[in-house]
């Protein structure tokens, strides 16, 4: 059994930056280009681990720290999330607020290590950054309490295998955390993760002076907390029941999050990114989503 | 039934919520539409143990004339004042959601204050949902400018009140309902011939600007 | 003749003269049709009138969907007379707009349309037995009654007629919900299925209603009729509204329309008073919002410069005492009662002497260029001096005597509260309104218009009202006594008044 656990994190390791390229492909056929490879993602990655990093002279030791400290945080993370039907090697009661905030943490150096820098556009970013996912941080919370409200039980490994997707309730959850995964993973309409406009930018202007082996850490923990997120999706939209059969699950699990990315793709060809001041108010509705949810599962 | 009259009222709400964050007003009449027709198939839902003509001519008639006359009139209206936006709410659109939320939570209260009310209904959001309903078209009314956004929050004001006429009351003839209904309509209507003669006489329909009447 | 042909001839008549009003060729063919169609309604209305009040029958027709009682009676008897003098006087005030010519044929088929379609609804109002049915009327007033704000196209009066339209109609709104929840609160009470909205059905079972859903209704119902009524804090639409209408819509508006809104109150009053064990919560939320409103009219009567807008404000400051008379219950009834025809008929002889003048001096009420005003029309000097008089409650007017009794009735409930803030308001109106009279009556006037002459008609319109409400104030004939006393009697929680009721069932 322990197997099965460790088996679905070297699934999620293995596997995550292929999310970004399914997208990318969805994105792609949607508008008549053949697009990137599918492997795109872990050649950037190797790529970048194979050049040497460049540091500028005004940063400290924080610009370093912050990718390390995201990719572990997102290892973590991963190890919280169940998959398959099967618990996570970490799970305990109450690890739903874990999650929360080890993504803060992620969240938070990488704001720090974007200010680091010193320039006004990392700034800018960072401040973004800090305003979206405070608003939306709410929302996930009250989100993930409602369900945890309705299988009565506090640890992410317990909820996923009881929640069942057809009720009222669970699906405004589960709408509330696609936004939330949207808002989270700067993909459109949020950010646009392929703009090269730093006025516009969000999420990929605080990462524009990182490189080398720092930048690697930034693409590959960005694709794992894409690959986390999606879990928590999936697996309520999903619930696999614990014990046999893991593989199979794990199997339906992974089916799933590369369904979400084709999802995620369409959604990102057929919206446009909106403008700022209107990103708060789909983030707030995100929350009252989540909030209807929890006061129904309270009645 | 219950469970589809549970899905219907938790999407009246969303509406409610979706209205309240809207700006554009073609996308809010759409969801006016879409409410309307939620009310028509509400009384089919609500009753589908005791049906009878009477029942499936109502439903009909509230079908048509909230999901479809309703709208049309109001686009009409958009079409001849050549208004898209709100221009700008005394309360904005973020506080306008949070204020929905905060009215469903009052609702819910005030739901467990009228437990007779409740019982008669058959779920316990039916009371809840509808008084949401009726308090956002009271907020839209106070709290927007534009005379056709007015106009919307009445229809959804009596949206409310019709959802609780519909699962609590059966017994009230037929005629005092098709009386109601056209009454409704013809409020929209003459609010329409008002909105159309305002908007020539001003040549907005900023209802806040409508000021020289005072004290 | 039989009860179903009578009453339903009392709503079928306008109703048609009102169609026809609209195929008229000339302006005084419509008039004239409009004043026949009121007039005859008001001939057979006498008929049901007197059997009701003084053979104390209880009518009913359409399977008890229309009937009437005391009540209803001696609010139609009032109705009556406050449309057959605002019929004529629209057929004086309209032909001197005519002579300005700024006004077409089709605005007046539509104005003497509307009017009768007005009578007919107020009329389904009063003589209804059933709650919807009720309502459907109230409803049916706002929304005819909108276009005649608007009889003359203006700025100002699309304003008043959006904020009329849309005030009335979600305050009506709530009314219908108070509706359904009173229906509601029925449930389970053993008496037929369909029936449930009989205002005959629900009194008789009152005390088996639900008391907290009765309560729930009650507020809906007070506030949303209440807003019909112009009762603060919902009074809003109405200065608006009734400085903007043509003088004899607002004479109808003040003199009728409110008292119907707050008709439908007095309806439930019994109803919510047997549900609730006689504990005096209905009349007590009343009675507080009657008390608003003369406060809140008093402070701003103080304040007006225009003549239509200050008698506005006294029809708030009056229905909130009428309101006040029926939350004391008691004498207090009585004297509500009897307020609302008094004040119906001071009223509208203001608002025709509004009109007039205003006419006379080009189209304006602002009292400024109103001063001298009996210099300006004798006649309707007077008029406007001695109704304000009238209005603000001096001796030997009829208004006098009715908030005397007021006074009494509070004093004998030991309502001390009420007794002093009813005086203050009093006394502020008192103060405001004689300071507004005494230049408008002897004021140097501004304009330099001719003295204009009075017809007969005009004569007979000012000095009618006046010395009805002089003679009334003087002696009270018995008829007028009993007829009050039996229809306060409907309202007032006795037990006789309930056991008529079964008595008069055919």
């Amino acid at each position: 059994m322990e197997i099965a656990s460790i088996i679905n994190i070297g699934l999620g390791l293995i596997l995550a930056p292929l999310l970004q390229g399914v997208i990318n492909k969805t994105k792609a056929s949607f508008a008549g280009r053949t697009g990137p490879p599918l492997m795109q993602a872990y050649f950037d990655i190797i790529k970048q681990l194979k050049k040497s990093a460049v540091y500028s002279k005004t940063t400290s030791w924080i610009f370093k720290a912050g990718p390390v400290v995201s990719l572990a945080a997102v290892l973590l993370a991963l190890a919280i999330v169940p998959m398959g039907g099967q618990a996570a090697p970490l799970a305990f009661p109450g690890d739903l607020l874990l999650l929360a905030y080890i993504l803060g943490l992620m969240r938070f150096f990488t704001v720090i290590a974007a200010l680091d820098t010193g320039s006004s556009f990392e700034g800018m970013g960072a401040s973004r950054e800090v305003l979206y996912s405070a608003l939306a941080e709410p929302a996930l919370l009250i989100g993930l309490g409602a369900i945890a409200r309705e299988t009565k039980t506090i640890s992410l490994s317990q909820i996923m295998p009881r929640a069942h997707f057809f009720s009222p309730e669970i699906v405004l959850v589960v709408a509330a955390l696609l936004i939330v995964f949207l808002c989270e993973n700067a993909r459109i309409p949020f950010d646009d993760p392929n703009t090269h406009l730093e006025l516009t930018m969000i999420h990929e202007v605080m990462v524009l002076d990182h490189s080398g082996p720092d930048f690697a850490f930034i693409l590959y923990s960005s694709s794992l907390k894409l690959w986390v997120l999606g879990l928590l999706i999936i697996g309520i939209i999903f619930p696999s029941p614990a014990g046999s059969f893991w593989l199979l699950y794990s199997m339906i699990s992974v089916f799933g999050l590369l369904l979400l990315a084709v999802v995620v793709g369409i959604i990102e060809s057929t919206m446009a990114r909106l403008r700022l001041a209107r990103i708060p108010q789909l983030i707030i509705a995100a929350g009252s989503l989540s909030a209807f949810a929890f006061i129904l599962v309270m009645r | 039934m219950d469970s589809t009259i549970e899905i219907i009222m938790i999407l009246l709400v969303l509406s409610d919520m979706a209205l309240l964050g809207l700006s554009r007003l073609r996308a809010c009449i759409s969801i006016v539409s879409f409410q309307g027709m939620l009310m028509g198939l509400l009384v089919l839902i609500a009753h589908s143990s005791s049906m009878t003509p009477r029942l499936i001519i109502i439903a009909a008639v509230s079908f048509m004339i909230k999901g479809f006359v309703f709208p049309y009139l109001l686009r009409r209206g958009i079409r001849e004042a050549g208004t898209q936006h709100e221009s700008e709410p005394f309360v904005g659109y973020i506080m306008s959601i949070i204020s929905g939320v905060v009215m469903l939570g009052i609702s819910l209260w005030l739901g467990e204050k009228l437990p007779l009310l409740a019982a008669l209904s058959g779920s316990s959001l039916v009371i809840p949902a509808a008084l949401t309903t009726l308090f956002t078209g009271l907020f839209l009314i106070v709290a927007r400018r534009n005379a056709l956004n007015q106009c919307l929050g009445y229809i959804i004001l009596e949206n409310g009140i019709y959802t609780v006429g519909v699962v609590s009351v059966v017994e009230i003839p037929f005629l005092v309902e098709l009386g109601i209904m056209l009454d409704v309509f013809v409020a929209v209507f003459v609010m329409g011939i008002a909105i159309y003669n305002i908007n020539r006489e001003f040549d907005h329909l900023d209802s806040d600007r409508l000021n020289n009447l005072k004290g | 003749m039989n009860h179903e042909m009578t009453l339903g001839l009392l709503i079928l008549i306008p109703a048609f003269a009102g169609f026809a009003c609209l195929l008229m060729p000339s302006l005084r063919t419509a008039l004239g049709l409009m004043c026949a169609g009121v007039f005859g309604t008001a001939i057979i209305g006498l008929f049901a009138i007197t059997s009701v009040l003084f053979e104390h029958h209880i009518l009913y027709a359409a399977g008890q969907w229309l009937f009437m009682d005391a009540l209803s009676a001696y609010n139609y008897f009032v109705m009556l007379l406050i449309f057959c003098l605002s019929s004529i006087y629209s057929c004086v005030y309209f032909r001197a707009e005519m002579e300005h010519h700024n006004l077409t044929i089709n605005q007046i088929r539509l104005f003497t349309c509307l009017w009768c379609e007005a009578l007919t609804a107020m009329t389904i109002v009063l003589l209804s037995n059933n709650l919807g049915i009720m309502w459907v009327g109230i409803e049916a007033t706002t929304l005819i009654t909108a276009f005649l704000i608007c009889v003359h196209v203006s700025r100002e009066s699309l304003e008043a007629m959006w904020k009329y339209i849309l005030i009335c109609s979600v305050g009506v709104a709530f009314a219908f919900m108070g509706t359904l929840l009173a229906a509601a609160s029925a449930k389970g009470v053993a008496f037929g299925n369909h029936n449930a909205l009989l205002w005959t059905t629900l009194r008789t079972n009152a005390a088996a209603l639900n008391p907290t859903l009765i309560k729930a209704a009650f507020i809906f119902l007070l506030v949303g009729y209440g807003t019909k009524a112009g009762l603060a804090p919902m009074h809003t639409w109405l200065p608006d509204a009734h400085s903007q209408a043509p003088a004899p819509v607002s004479a109808i508006f003040s003199g009728f329309m409110l008292n119907a809104a707050l008709y439908c109150v007095m309806r439930y009053v019994p109803i919510v008073e047997t549900a609730t064990g006689n504990s005096s919560w209905g009349l007590n939320l009343i009675a507080g919002f009657g008390i608003i409103s003369i406060m809140t009219a008093a402070v701003f009567i103080l304040f007006q410069t225009d003549l239509k807008r200050l008698l506005a404000y006294h029809s708030i400051e009056h229905l909130g005492i009428i309101a006040l008379g029926l939350g004391l219950g008691g004498l207090g009834t009585f004297a509500a009662l009897f307020h609302t025809l008094n004040h119906s008929l001071c009223k509208t002889l203001s608002f025709f002497a509004a009109g007039r003048l205003g006419q006379a001096i080009g189209g304006s009420h602002d009292m400024e260029k109103m001063n001298g005003s009996m210099r300006i029309s004798p006649v309707w000097g007077i008029g406007i001096f001695c109704s304000i008089l009238a209005l603000i409650g001096i001796a030997p007017f009829a208004l006098f005597i009715s908030e005397f009794q007021l006074l009494k009735a509070a004093i004998d409930k030991g309502a001390t509260v009420s007794l002093v803030l009813f005086l203050l308001g009093a006394g502020i109106v008192f103060i405001g309104a004689l300071g507004h009279a005494i230049p408008l009556a002897w004021g140097r006037p501004h304009s330099t218009a001719p003295v204009s002459r009075a017809s007969f008609v005009e004569f007979i319109l000012v000095f009618a009202p006046l010395s009805i409400l002089l003679l009334l104030g003087i002696w009270m004939p018995q008829p007028l006594q009993s007829a009050l006393n039996a229809s306060a009697d409907v309202i007032r929680n006795t037990v006789s008044a309930s056991a008529s009721l079964q008595g008069g069932l055919p």
